[in-house]
């Protein structure tokens, strides 16, 4: 197999606009942390985790579940999550009926409790349905968790909002991939260093 | 997924040391935040300098594939599969301006991912997908982490049997996945953290994505292309 020397410089200029996003999760570390701390303490108090997105985001929503319920670490606990993506059958109905834009709000609705966490992510911040979802969600007072990119003026809002400052929805979605292996990694340290018991 | 090393206590031994109060462990936290960060970075860094050759020669010969009409089929286990999907979709439904290719997960349908489990074995829940669904012109796209999958290895085996281009994406040292003379391209990510394999992987996966793109623009402008 041959390639052009074109080919290659552009397989390195791709690989180079990903480090600006990196530099800036890097940047957001606290924050990042305390989202850690804060669904650590939700699912001390019984809550599970409630993930939901859009096309290559919905996808996500499916991989940040199942870190959660299958973790790759042995001997981690399984923790409750759902990603809402999954059911074509339930997605479409509502699709239907109701219109694209209720379909996370409506499953929200009938399957969240209030000590529950929605984590809802959207590449450029603006999916109606992500928007509709996280406002229920705060409605019904879970804790609420945004992975957006582009514009922070966009992003629906949330107890915490992290937002990839970069347009390319790739390069977006790779750091949102980055952003939730971190979440699950560190919320595990949270859980150890208090127990898994509610705090008092 | 279980092929992780060493559990959290052996990882973080700082934050084992005392009861530390919750300011102390969310800046902690953020250490291990920036840590990782910069681990993803220098493995995309890696990556790069020793593939990049191999991933455009990878994205040519997927754009003569679909040039000449043939279709990609994409395939994972776990978060793997979630990859796939990702993967699927980013060719079947691009961002606006980019060219419509056909892809398709073979993780998606829960229907026949289950018949195929109970009644024949998990081993063969891709490799009889694609002998149903696969042409000789089509290309076939394995991910596995650890590169241990054995319905991975088994699909790509049927796959190159029947002349799809097939392409492993593993970690770690590549697993059974390198042990696969069939293979026509293989990218092996150079990491222990599946995470960091995972990611690394995405950002080849996308690059050929955009490389494929850029490759078919250049022969030919598709209809309803800008």
């Amino acid at each position: 197999m041959s390639s052009s020397p074109a080919g290659e410089a552009a397989v390195h200029r791709a690989f180079a606009r990903r480090e600006a996003a990196a530099q800036h999760l890097a940047d957001t570390a606290g924050q990042v942390a305390a989202v850690c701390r804060d669904m650590a303490a939700r699912f001390r108090r019984g809550g599970k985790l409630i993930v939901f997105g859009n096309g290559g985001s919905a996808a996500d929503a499916s991989h940040l579940a199942v870190e959660f319920m299958h973790p790759v670490m042995v001997g981690k606990p399984a923790l409750p999550a759902v990603a809402l993506g999954n059911d074509s059958a339930t997605l479409s109905g509502i699709g239907a009926r109701e219109g694209f834009a209720g379909v996370f709000e409506h499953q929200l609705r009938a399957f969240a409790d209030s000590e529950d966490i929605a984590l809802g992510i959207s590449p450029d911040g603006r999916c109606r349905n992500v928007h509709r979802g996280l406002a229920a969600a705060r409605q019904l007072g879970l804790l609420t968790v945004v992975l957006s990119g582009g514009l922070t003026e966009e992003a629906p809002a949330a107890d915490h909002l992290l937002v990839v400052p970069a347009t390319d929805p790739l390069a977006v979605k790779e750091m949102h991939m980055t952003t939730y292996h971190m979440l699950w990694e560190l919320v595990q340290v949270f859980l150890e260093q208090y127990g898994t018991e509610p705090l008092a | 997924m279980g092929d992780m090393p060493g559990g959290m206590r052996e990882l973080y031994p700082f934050l084992y040391e005392r009861q530390a109060d919750a300011d102390t462990v969310v800046a902690e936290v953020a250490d291990a935040v920036r840590e990782k960060a910069a681990e993803i970075t220098a493995l995309r860094r890696d990556v790069a300098h020793g593939c990049a050759p191999r991933i455009a020669a990878c994205a040519e010969a997927m754009a003569e594939r679909f040039a000449a009409g043939g279709r990609l089929f994409v395939f994972g286990n776990g978060g793997s599969s979630t990859d796939a999907q990702g993967l699927a979709t980013v060719f079947l439904h691009p961002p606006a301006g980019f060219r419509v290719l056909p892809a398709l997960s073979l993780t998606s349908d829960a229907a026949v991912v289950t018949a195929l489990s109970n009644d024949v074995g998990f081993e063969a829940v891709f490799a009889r997908q694609l002998a149903a669904l696969g042409q000789p012109g089509d290309i076939a796209v394995g991910l596995s982490t650890s590169g241990g999958s054995a319905n991975v290895r088994a699909a790509l085996q049927v796959a190159a049997e029947c002349g799809l281009l097939t392409v492993g994406m593993a970690g770690h040292h590549g697993g059974l996945l390198a042990e696969l003379d069939a293979l026509d391209h293989l990218f092996v990510i150079p990491s222990a953290s599946v995470h960091r394999i995972q990611e690394a992987q995405t950002t080849v996966y996308h690059t050929l994505w955009e490389l494929t793109q850029l490759r078919l623009r250049a022969a030919r402008p598709a209809c309803g292309d800008p």
